[in-house]
């Protein structure tokens, strides 16, 4: 337990327990949304195996449910979640379909991108998901943009919750973005999901500090570092950063501390099982975040085993449905591929 | 009509544009309480407020990053480089955040942005303060590029730019700052100049000149001179860079049948080559000469004067080429 890479938390913690004002429909359905995650992971990996998923990787999370689902759930509708390629379920929680963000991942016609891009390069600024890019880091700063302009609406009090990894720490764009936030105290929270690995690099090589969560004292913004496989602790500190935010105090660095179980992607797996110790994937195995939080709702007594699943069955039919819809849904037509790269619906171009 | 320096066309029409629309703002470094290092937004501050003229961290990729950003939420972000050499700092956010968003939002999210600085040589700025970088935009899909002579295009250009939907980056060059002088339409008129539209600068009849920024004065230079010897140059201003005005340039070169391409770049790879191509897909059977291209040599801007001298181009060099043009 004493490496860097084992360790749990040592930051600054949030001390108001906020899940305990839940009701017992709210922590059924943070269950469900944890087993959401897995499934989707899941069933992507499987269709990668089978050959029904032809073309482009599959960048999993398992493990890292907790953090899609604490980060989100206490978010107001009104607020914006820029996510990465770690956080494919969080496009749901936050209002796209399970269809459009198989579509996405299938390269279809209508998806939101109609075939463009892959994966997480998606968004939906009236959902409020802004849309990221490969290149990490890069979006916080283009967050300070985001919502500089609600400052122009007057609407100081949206938040935008920009997801990023520990790699992406290292990014020029990175520090330029919270630090601009900082100056202009924006409400502005960055959960680094710290899962120890920038593809093969260990994150003792990416970040000098002791903790990831060290370099929010370079802006004089709080930083926590949090255990990022209990979904209810990500959750509480959530509520505390939203709270900090909201009331204009600028914004907030949340570690999440957690583990990628897989390699870097579906293609990764047996060089991952090379460049990180055995040792080290067992034990995080047994962290597991789901087996956690469900040991934690029966013993508050308020569930049954019955009303527990895993996995939910519910669950693992919708994810099916949407994969059959996104393989049944059509190919984009070839010439579109010169669609959408100027829009000249305001007339001053000839 | 106003009598305008060039750098007063550009600060009107970022004012009046302020005025007319809530949405659009400014963000650079020390833009709002000293009013920028070339005085372009004197008086922005006082007058928008520090919502709408953001002085900001020296931070190239924030910059622009929080004009594509407040774009994507529906907002008009000018970006303010303070030369514009340091765009390369923020290179990612144009090519890769600003360029692909409409693409990648399914046409959805269009991002409405300005990104503009001072530009280009000829005033000792040496090596990254005088650069002239829009091949590099030019190559970038997605992106509009724009650089314009006179205050009247800067001043129409810019409006243009501003109520564009689409990522434009805008040159402005140092050079003409205050040394251009000319009228501008005023403000009720609501004169825009739009994107993608070359203009001629001057009608001849033996060589077309095609060019654009600082160069278009030293072409207009050239011919001057030429005239005396009875060689008469056709001067295209091009004002945009990206879309290229092909059209304006095929129907010159039908008429003159050679063609000199001059602009302040390195030679390599810079804005010149395309035109050429083009022409030579386009209207070979036209040409009567092989295309020539006069340009910076392929080096960096130097500080001394004889070895900045050396590697620009200059009135000489067009007047030369244009003489051994005329004679083939």
């Amino acid at each position: 337990m004493g490496s860097t890479r084992t360790r749990r938390k040592n930051g600054q913690q949030t001390a108001i327990a906020y899940h305990e004002r839940l009701e017992k429909s709210d922590l059924l359905e943070i269950y469900r949304r944890l087993w959401f995650a897995r499934i989707f992971d899941e069933a992507l990996y499987d269709a990668k195996k089978k050959g029904r998923l032809r073309r482009g990787n599959v960048y999993g999370s398992r493990g890292q449910e907790a953090i899609q689902v604490g980060t989100t759930y206490p978010l107001r509708p009104d607020d914006f979640v820029s996510p990465i390629h770690r956080d494919m379920p969080v496009f749901v929680f936050r209002g796209m379909t399970p269809e459009q963000v198989m579509c996405q991942i299938w390269g279809k016609a209508n998806a939101p991108t109609r075939g463009k891009d892959s994966w997480s390069h998606m968004g939906d600024m009236s959902l409020g998901i802004v849309h990221s890019t490969s290149m990490l880091g890069s979006t916080i700063a283009v967050a300070c943009g985001v919502l500089w302009a609600q400052r122009l609406d007057g609407r100081r009090d949206r938040v935008l919750v920009a997801y990023t990894g520990e790699g992406a720490t290292a990014t020029g764009p990175f520090h330029e973005g919270l630090n601009f936030a900082a100056v202009h105290k924006l409400p502005l929270i960055v959960v680094v999901e710290n899962n120890q690995y920038a593809y093969s690099t260990p994150v003792e090589l990416e970040v000098p500090t002791e903790t990831v969560a060290d370099r929010a004292k370079g802006y004089g913004i709080p930083g926590y570092c949090i255990d990022g496989n209990d979904v209810l602790e990500v959750y509480n500190t959530t509520c505390a950063a939203l709270e900090h935010a909201r009331a204009g105090n600028g914004p907030v660095l949340i570690e999440c501390v957690t583990y990628r179980l897989q390699g870097h992607a579906d293609h990764d797996e047996t060089r991952a099982r090379q460049y990180r110790p055995v040792e080290e994937i067992e034990l995080w195995e047994k962290r597991d975040p789901l087996p956690r939080y469900r040991q934690y709702l029966l013993k508050t007594g308020l569930f049954s085993e019955a009303e527990l699943p895993e996995p939910p069955p519910d669950i693992v039919e919708q994810i099916q449905k949407a994969i059959e819809y996104a393989i049944s849904s059509p190919d984009p037509e070839p010439h579109t591929a010169l669609e959408d790269i100027y829009d000249e619906s305001a007339g001053v171009s000839r | 009509m106003r009598e305008v320096t060039f750098l007063e066309a550009i600060r009107l029409a970022m004012w009046e544009e302020m005025e007319r629309d809530p949405n659009v703002f400014v963000i650079g470094e020390d833009i709002g309480r000293m009013g920028g290092a070339f005085g372009v937004t004197s008086g922005f501050f006082e007058h928008f407020g520090e919502d709408r003229v953001i002085d900001s961290p020296i931070s190239e990729t924030a910059i622009i990053a929080v004009a594509v950003g407040a774009a994507a939420a529906g907002k008009r972000g000018i970006a303010e480089m303070q030369f514009i050499d340091f765009i390369s700092y923020g290179f990612d956010q144009v090519v890769n955040v600003a360029g692909t968003w409409l693409y990648r939002s399914g046409g959805k999210t269009p991002i409405p942005i300005v990104v503009r600085g001072p530009s280009g040589g000829y005033v000792g700025g040496s090596l990254y303060h005088s650069q002239q970088f829009e091949a590099w935009f030019f190559h970038t899909p997605g992106v509009k590029v724009v650089q314009p002579a006179f205050p009247d295009d800067a001043y129409g250009l810019m409006k243009a730019a501003i109520r564009d939907n689409n990522p434009v980056v805008f040159y402005e060059h140092k050079y003409l700052y205050r040394r251009i002088k000319g009228a501008i339409p005023d403000a009720s008129e609501d004169y825009i100049v739009r994107l993608g539209e070359a203009r001629i600068r001057r009608y001849g009849s033996d060589i077309t000149v095609v060019t654009y920024g600082a160069m278009v004065h030293f072409a207009l230079e050239a011919a001057q001179r030429l005239e005396k010897e009875g060689i008469s140059l056709e001067v295209i201003d091009l004002r945009t860079i990206k879309p290229l005005d092909m059209e304006t340039i095929l129907e010159s070169v039908c008429k003159t049948s050679k063609v000199l391409i001059v602009y302040e770049a390195p030679k390599t790879g810079g804005v010149g080559a395309e035109i050429s191509a083009r022409i030579t897909e386009q209207a070979f059977e036209w040409l009567d000469a092989p295309i020539v291209r006069v340009a910076a040599k392929d080096a960096f801007v130097p500080f001394a004067e004889p070895l900045e001298k050396f590697v620009l181009p200059s009135v000489d060099d067009i007047v030369f080429a244009a003489r051994e043009l005329a004679a083939y």
